[in-house]
């Protein structure tokens, strides 16, 4: 046993300081924002509409839950947006699918009951498996949601939050209203990556239901495709906690 | 460097390795006659017939492993009836399982007579909308049909566009594809590794490793701008002329992630709870992989040496050497054992490809087209051999279908868990490592 210790301990400290200290390059990648249309030319949107194959770019601005992050649209105008500011930025969370970068989120109702500890399920309900991936890996050493109370269980019976990827298919709708009214309340919906949002590059797919909210009341959007993993736990502990401060423990 | 000197030089070190160059290269015309006994096998398995494929004569035939949608069924030893014997659904929505899929099982208190997976819970049509489409805009939906094999995907399906069009590709192009497609195998072997040693409640070493895997996504989206290599692979994409030096970090990078994988596999292999939990769990014996038609590690656990990249290549792997690691009992252990061998030898093959980048960007004629306007193509992707048939309608996508590694492998999963105990079902499905996402697509 003293041998894996070993091991663990030549790795070094590798868990990110997020939520006491903004991430860092590797951890909050680029295609975490959408990209975003430079100030004075609001009229390059209609320009850049056309190469976008998920019909996120709108008059007034890109929605956020429905880009995928491909990047078609930089060469036509768009810039792509800074490093992520998950601290304080709207980006992690958003109150509905189709959010302007300018339109502040908000989770619907922040509930007192998960102040300590917040134990999160999983439901596929038509994903390509990397958002799965992505949501899980948040118990790794490099995320270690556990230090922050949020831990992934294994029956909806013992979970807070249900936290849905993938387009949802007609399929599962049945298993999907079964799982969230299996969980004990108090409770809360948090819906990852542009499928679960709008469809992301399969919208408009016939066998999908959307929107999510027509069969589960969801309480915060977390775009992306996939969304990166700070972008998913910042999300979970604004659920628990609300917004991260900068302030420590 | 030849062919002779890498074997000579580099892999002494690989355990198991068998490089078996009597198997003799699929010509395009042989694809042709696979196509058709593939609708015949299609059929075949529908009905829960095993494609009595001839062991003996095996692998000198070209062979395919069939693809069914719905049941996928195993027919029981016995048909045993009686008290205490009831079938339970597991399923769609599991903690075990992080897909949507379903498995009845018929039980008698712990052991498993029966188990039958159900698919179609996640199905999104994707290959059936994308017909009509330009080829990037296809492509761009055919990687984020199965995220984490997206580079899999992607190079059969485009090789298969290539071939039909008659289009000559560019070199460097076809190098990318390489050096994404071994990076994405590392991630998916870390991976599976991963899930059995958390499975065996093995805490640190599923941490350790998790946290590898981790750091192959970090790399990829380094080098290619998103950790799941989405738009990496697109036609008409950046042209990837990597300096020396962007090289020498992937390259140093990844071996480091590969020796530090050797120590934490060193541990886990001597740890004997966990050699426990997956020796003899779920076997295959070789005769049975080669029947039902298995691919991949799956296959080559069960002792048959085939690998794409080796038997049917497509450029640069033509080039390449490639080390093809096998087991003996084809059970849960030498699956991962597979894997473990391959996590090495695709860091070999990353070594190789990054040594030997095209400075220039050439073109390379597309593989020959089965029929006009019509390609088809077989990549080696993580869980295995790969299918992509796609016609082609000018620049266009009129037509596409294909055959996954998971569904070829998905009837080996009832046959292995027979007479198994329900705990040891995660081992056995992690050590398959399916993806749902490939079956329902
Ligand atoms: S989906 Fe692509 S083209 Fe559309 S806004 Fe997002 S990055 Fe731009
Ligand atoms: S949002 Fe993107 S990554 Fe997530 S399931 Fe959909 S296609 Fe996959």
């Amino acid at each position: 046993m003293s041998t894996w210790i070993q091991q663990a301990v030549a790795r070094g400290r590798l868990t990110t300081r997020f939520p006491w200290a903004p991430p860092n390059e590797e951890e909050a990648p680029i295609t975490a924002h959408a990209p975003e249309v430079p100030p004075p030319a609001t009229r390059t949107l209609p320009l850049a509409a056309p190469v976008c194959p998920t019909g996120a770019i709108e008059s007034e601005g890109v929605r956020q839950g429905a880009c995928i992050r491909c990047a078609r649209c930089l060469s036509h105008g768009l810039t792509p947006t800074g490093p992520v500011d998950l601290m304080a930025s709207s980006i992690a969370l958003l109150r509905s699918p189709s959010g302007l970068r300018h339109e502040p989120p908000s989770v619907r109702s922040p509930s007192p009951g998960f102040r300590r500890s917040l134990h999160v399920f999983l439901i596929d309900v038509g994903s390509c498996n990397a958002c799965n991936r992505e949501a899980l890996g948040l118990a790794n050493p490099y995320y270690d949601s556990q230090r922050l109370g949020i831990f992934f269980t294994n029956s909806p019976r013992h979970a807070d939050v249900l936290l849905v990827v993938g387009i949802p298919t007609r399929e599962m709708l049945p298993s999907l209203s079964r799982t969230y009214e299996a969980m004990p309340g108090p409770k809360a919906v948090v819906a990852i990556g542009a499928c679960a949002l709008e469809g992301g590059i399969f919208h408009g797919n016939p066998h999908a239901a959307l929107p999510l909210s027509d069969h589960v009341p969801v309480d915060a959007y977390v775009p992306g495709c996939p969304p990166p993993p700070l972008a998913i736990l910042s999300a979970l502990w604004r659920v628990m906690r609300g917004p991260p401060s900068r302030e420590g423990p | 460097m030849t062919r002779s000197s890498w074997v000579e030089t580099s892999l002494s070190e690989v355990p198991k390795t068998s490089h078996d160059l009597s198997l003799s290269y699929l010509s395009p015309d042989a694809r042709l006659a696979i196509l058709t006994d593939y609708t015949e096998h299609r059929t075949r398995v529908l009905r829960g017939e095993p494609l009595g494929l001839d062991p003996a004569r095996f692998p000198n035939q070209p062979w395919l492993a069939p693809a069914a949608r719905g049941l996928r069924r195993c027919p029981p030893d016995e048909d045993v009836r009686g008290y205490g014997i009831f079938t339970f659904p597991y399923g769609p929505v599991t903690g075990g399982v992080p897909e949507a899929v379903r498995f009845d099982v018929r039980t008698y208190g712990e052991r498993i007579l029966e188990l039958t997976p159900v698919t179609g819970f996640k199905r999104r049509g994707v290959l059936a909308g994308i017909a009509g489409l330009p080829l990037p805009d296809a492509a761009l939906r055919v990687e984020r049909m199965v995220g984490n094999l997206s580079a899999a995907h992607v190079t059969a399906f485009l090789t298969a566009a290539e071939s039909a069009r008659g289009l000559p590709v560019p070199e460097r192009e076809l190098w990318t594809r390489a050096l994404a497609l071994e990076l994405q195998r590392i991630y998916n072997h870390l991976h599976a590794v991963a899930r059995v040693a958390e499975s065996a409640a093995q805490s640190v070493g599923q941490a350790q490793v998790h946290a590898l895997s981790e750091e192959v996504l970090r790399l990829a989206g380094w080098a290619f701008g998103h950790r799941w290599l989405f738009g990496a692979l697109l036609p008409g994409g950046p042209d990837r002329r990597l300096e020396p030096s962007d090289r020498r970090t992937i390259g140093t990078r990844i071996a480091r992630i590969s020796a530090d994988f050797q120590t934490l596999w060193d541990l886990l292999s001597h740890t004997r709870i966990f050699v426990d939990r997956i020796q003899g769990t779920s076997p295959i014996p070789r005769r049975e992989a080669i029947r039902w038609g298995a691919v991949g590690p799956t296959l080559r656990a069960s002792s048959v040496g085939w690998d794409d990249r080796v038997h049917a290549p497509i450029p640069p792997y033509t080039d390449l050497f490639v080390a093809v690691p096998q087991g003996i009992d084809g059970d849960a252990l030498d699956r991962i054992a597979v894997r473990v061998g391959e996590i090495q030898s695709s860091t070999l093959a990353i070594e190789q490809i990054l040594d030997r980048w095209p400075a220039a960007s050439g073109e390379i004629p597309p593989e020959p087209c089965v029929e006009a306007h019509r390609g088809i193509a077989r990549v080696e992707g993580p869980n295995g051999d790969l299918i992509y048939d796609v016609t082609m309608q000018g620049d266009r996508v009129a037509g596409a279908s294909c055959r996954s590694a998971s569904e070829a492998n998905l009837p080996l999963l009832a046959l292995g868990s027979r007479q198994s105990v329900f705990t040891d079902f995660s081992f056995a499905w992690e050590s398959f490592g399916f993806v749902i996402a490939e079956v329902d697509r």
